[in-house]
């Protein structure tokens, strides 16, 4: 059951990042991205990392979609014809792209496939942050540390002369 | 005899060093000196070998090259052949270094052509005494190229460059053949050494022979100035006078005929080659000859009467008679130089004119030249009793002795050139020394004095010449003795009373020439004085252009040569190679701003060239994995 | 749950590449393209989840939280980007800002 649930999600993902990129609006795409956004936190809860799916739908849709949207309606972009549409001409090169990195990946992945096939193991929330503050309490202190370089980063761009 | 055959060739190449190294530190008259002195020093030892002289003998200097089977000694052969030579060489080119010392008193490069005089006499004296014909070799090409160096002496003046440019490149003709025999012999025989060579002709075939012989002539062709490869010697008188009295008369231009002389054993079992010989020398005796009638300038008479007289000793070799040409080498040697140095002198009373038709009188003011001169116009035209009579006919002896068709057609055109001999030499003499005395004021002072007094031995040699090798009937020659031992040395058959008959009718010529010539020259001569102004007839410009060779050679040879080099030069040179290295940095420029124009500075483009860059590795690895 | 890890991994191709499409198609753009560079950075994350999952070891998930914080700032700083560059050319179309070229 938890896999047909798996392909379903993975189909409206799939389909909500396909509106987005094809969106002719830069506002419609943010939000079809967010629909895609939540159908992925629920695929990563299905693989068992629900603090990941958490953080997922907290941070990525609700914090930075929603820069994203301020930014566009700060700087009056939503008509559409100051958004300049790719033509034909722009599709082609990216059409070939996905093409050739999907088809590269299907064969490499395919390649190289196990025989058995082990089921997923849940990690649970203690788990998770036992390794987080035991063994990459540095990489939290950076992160941290990185935060507010780009705050000061932001903020300096951001200053009005 | 080592010593003197040594010092023989070392004197003139030290001295020849000494005025190329110091001539210019040293003080003038040291340096003339050192000069003659290598080549009296020269003389001196040809002197005392020839006294010391018993039997041909071989001396081996030193070692020169050796390497696997091929031995080169620096090996020199004295026998009565280059023992005469090189004595003559001694005295003639002694006598016309004192004379060169006067008439350069006014040049200033004097270093130089007392250097080059030198190394030519060390070249000839080589080239003569060689008994390997690497040694010869080097001998000949040394006389070549001092040749060319004196020619073009006044090199300032482009047409005396041009003429030692053509004297050399004609030359090298021959000296390409002589290479190509002696690569050839070597190749046949193993060995280089004369001696050796001139015992082994029997072992190869005549064909071979032939071959051989024919290189040789055309070697000799190109030296001795005979037709096809005569062109260069009338041009040649652009060089000084000491230089076409020594070079071109009596010494270089004697080389080919030696040469033939030298490898007469080898060669002359081939009656082709002696034929053929015989052919070169007849045909170029007449060609000379008729040349010098409608010559205007006083060398290029002398130039083409040398040429002529080649051709008489040519005709000797080719009928076999090696004694006879050698003979009248010598005596060439001695009236030839006397007529060029007497001209010399009259060119320099002139003040460098040279056209005998402006020229006259003078056997009152030059009275010294004018008799020696007469004295050398005589021996060539061969009066009876002068040096030159009896070595020509000894000459046409051996042609008509010889018989057959061929060398009886030979001896009847040796005579019809025997008569024009006598006619331009005395026209000559009659234009430039008869008639009413010239009006211009001649230059005078002590140099022409003592050039003058140089011509007086000269003039005695050729005169009592005769008595070297005096005729069967008043008793055996001193040159037949002497050549006895050498191949084709033999005295000619023959009764005595032939050879009575032969040298009335040739001394009749001499005679029917000397009159014709003051018929027309001596007696008419205001009238062709007259004559000389306007334009000259279509033959006569026919023979004073040399039959137009020169024009020939032009057209069929010297005019496809340039358009060939124009275009190797500019379509092959500048366009392909040029134009295609320069096409290639043009296209390597426009390919390199072609991809600079990638950096448009635009984020779009940057980011597909990233994008396609990583699809393209991303692809890569999927296909290793296939 | 027994979705082998290959079909996670394709899933996760598909979407990095659709996020690939959107950054080349929308090139010109510069608001399009970083919504191209999100979709990217969330099918790594993707891939992270999916192999910690199938080895059963947290670090994969860590990895994905670093990856999310790290996007977070680097999205505020590119859209403040976004927002002085819009303030100098009042465009934001990538090839006005070509003078780099050469």
């Amino acid at each position: 059951m938890e896999a047909t649930l798996f392909y379903i999600l993975a189909a409206v993902t799939l389909t909500g990042t396909l509106c987005a990129v094809t969106a002719g609006q830069a506002v419609r795409a943010i939000v079809y991205l967010v629909t895609s956004f939540f159908a992925l936190a629920l695929i990563f809860y299905l693989l068992g990392a629900p603090l990941v799916a958490a953080f997922e739908v907290i941070i990525y849709a609700g914090a930075i979609m929603v820069l994203f949207l301020f930014v566009i309606m700060m700087l009056e972009l939503g008509s559409p014809e100051k958004l300049p549409k790719p033509r034909l001409s722009d599709w082609w090169p990216a059409l070939l792209l996905m093409g050739a990195v999907i088809g590269s990946v299907v064969v490499l992945v395919a390649a190289r496939q196990p025989a058995g096939v082990p089921g997923f193991t849940e990690i649970s929330v203690r788990q998770f942050s036992l390794a987080l503050f035991t063994r990459y309490g540095v990489a939290v202190e950076v992160i941290s540390m990185q935060l507010l370089f780009a705050l000061v980063g932001a903020l300096y761009l951001g200053r009005r002369r | 005899m080592q010593t003197y055959l040594s010092l023989m060739l070392l004197f003139p190449l030290v001295g020849g060093l000494a005025s190329a190294l110091l001539g210019r530190k040293l003080p003038r008259v040291l340096v003339e000196g050192i000069a003659c002195a290598a080549v009296w020093g020269s003389f001196a030892c040809a002197a005392l070998a020839a006294a010391a002289y018993a039997a041909p003998e071989t001396v081996t200097v030193a070692g020169w090259f050796a390497s696997f089977d091929l031995d080169i000694p620096i090996s020199l052969y004295l026998d009565p052949l280059s023992l005469s030579l090189a004595v003559m060489i001694g005295f003639v080119c002694g006598l016309i270094h004192i004379y060169a010392v006067f008439y350069m008193r006014s040049e200033e490069d004097y270093p130089r052509f007392f250097a080059l005089l030198n190394i030519f006499v060390f070249a000839m004296l080589t080239l003569v005494l060689a008994e390997s014909l690497p040694l010869l070799y080097l001998g000949w090409e040394g006389v070549g190229f001092c040749s060319y160096l004196l020619i073009g002496f006044w090199y300032t003046d482009k047409n005396n460059a041009d003429a030692g440019r053509k004297a050399f490149i004609t030359t090298r003709i021959g000296d390409t053949a002589l290479m190509v025999a002696l690569a050839w012999l070597f190749q046949l025989f193993g060995t280089l050494s004369v001696s050796k060579l001139n015992g082994m002709g029997f072992l190869m075939p005549g064909s071979i022979i032939t071959a051989l012989g024919i290189l040789f002539l055309v070697a000799a062709m190109g030296k001795s100035a005979q037709v096809p490869l005569m062109v260069w010697l009338p041009d040649a008188m652009a060089g000084p006078t000491p230089v076409s009295a020594m070079i071109h008369a009596a010494t270089m231009v004697t080389a080919g005929v030696y040469l033939l002389a030298r490898m007469f054993p080898l060669i002359g079992g081939s009656a082709t080659v002696l034929s053929a010989i015989a052919v070169t020398g007849g045909v170029t005796a007449f060609y000379g000859a008729t040349c010098a009638l409608a010559q205007r300038d006083l060398k290029r008479v002398l130039a083409f009467s040398t040429i002529s007289q080649i051709g008489y000793m040519m005709l000797g070799v080719g009928a076999g008679a090696v004694t006879a040409a050698t003979f009248h080498l010598l005596v060439h040697a001695f009236f030839k130089a006397l007529l060029f140095l007497g001209a010399g002198c009259v060119i320099t009373a002139m003040h460098h004119e040279q056209d005998i038709f402006k020229m006259g009188g003078l056997r009152r003011s030059l009275p010294l030249t004018f008799w020696n001169f007469l004295a050398g116009a005589a021996c060539l035209a061969g009066l009876p009793l002068t040096g030159g009579f009896f070595s020509k006919d000894s000459i046409l002896m051996a042609v008509w002795h010889k018989g057959g068709a061929l060398y009886q057609f030979l001896y009847l055109l040796a005579l019809a050139t025997a008569l024009i001999t006598a006619y331009y030499a005395f026209r000559m003499v009659y234009l430039v020394f008869g008639g009413p005395g010239g009006d211009g004021h001649l230059q005078s002072g002590s140099e022409l004095k003592v050039m003058q007094l140089v011509l007086i031995p000269l003039a005695l040699l050729g005169l009592f010449g005769g008595l070297f090798n005096l005729p069967a009937y008043i008793g055996e020659g001193y040159l037949n003795r002497l050549f006895a031992g050498v191949a084709g040395g033999a005295p000619g058959g023959g009764s005595h009373l032939e050879e009575i008959v032969m040298q009335a009718i040739a001394g009749a010529l001499a005679l029917a020439g000397l009159l014709a010539a003051y018929l027309r020259y001596g007696k008419g001569r205001a009238q062709r004085l007259e004559e000389a102004g306007s334009q000259p007839s279509l033959l006569g410009s026919f023979l004073a252009h040399g039959w137009y060779f020169d024009n020939l050679y032009n057209l069929i040879l010297i005019r496809p040569y340039r358009a060939l080099a124009a275009v190797l030069w500019q379509r092959l040179d500048e366009g392909v190679i040029d134009d295609s290295l320069d096409r290639l940095a043009h296209a390597l420029g426009r390919t390199g701003s072609w991809l600079g124009r990638w950096s448009t500075g635009r984020v779009s483009i940057y980011l597909i060239s990233f994008a396609a860059g990583g699809g393209v590795i991303l692809g890569y690895l999927a296909w290793l994995a296939l | 749950m027994s979705v082998p890890l290959y079909h996670v991994l394709v899933l996760a191709a598909v979407m990095f590449a659709m996020g690939l499409a959107c950054v080349v198609a929308w090139r010109a753009n510069v608001i399009m393209m970083l919504i191209g560079i999100e979709i990217m950075l969330n099918a790594v994350m993707l891939v992270f989840v999916g192999g910690s999952a199938h080895w059963g070891i947290a670090d994969g998930q860590l990895f994905a939280l670093m990856l999310m914080a790290l996007t977070s700032a680097e999205v505020s700083l590119a859209l403040a980007m976004v927002v002085y560059l819009h303030r100098r050319k009042h465009s934001v179309n990538t090839d006005h800002f070509d003078s780099m070229r050469g």
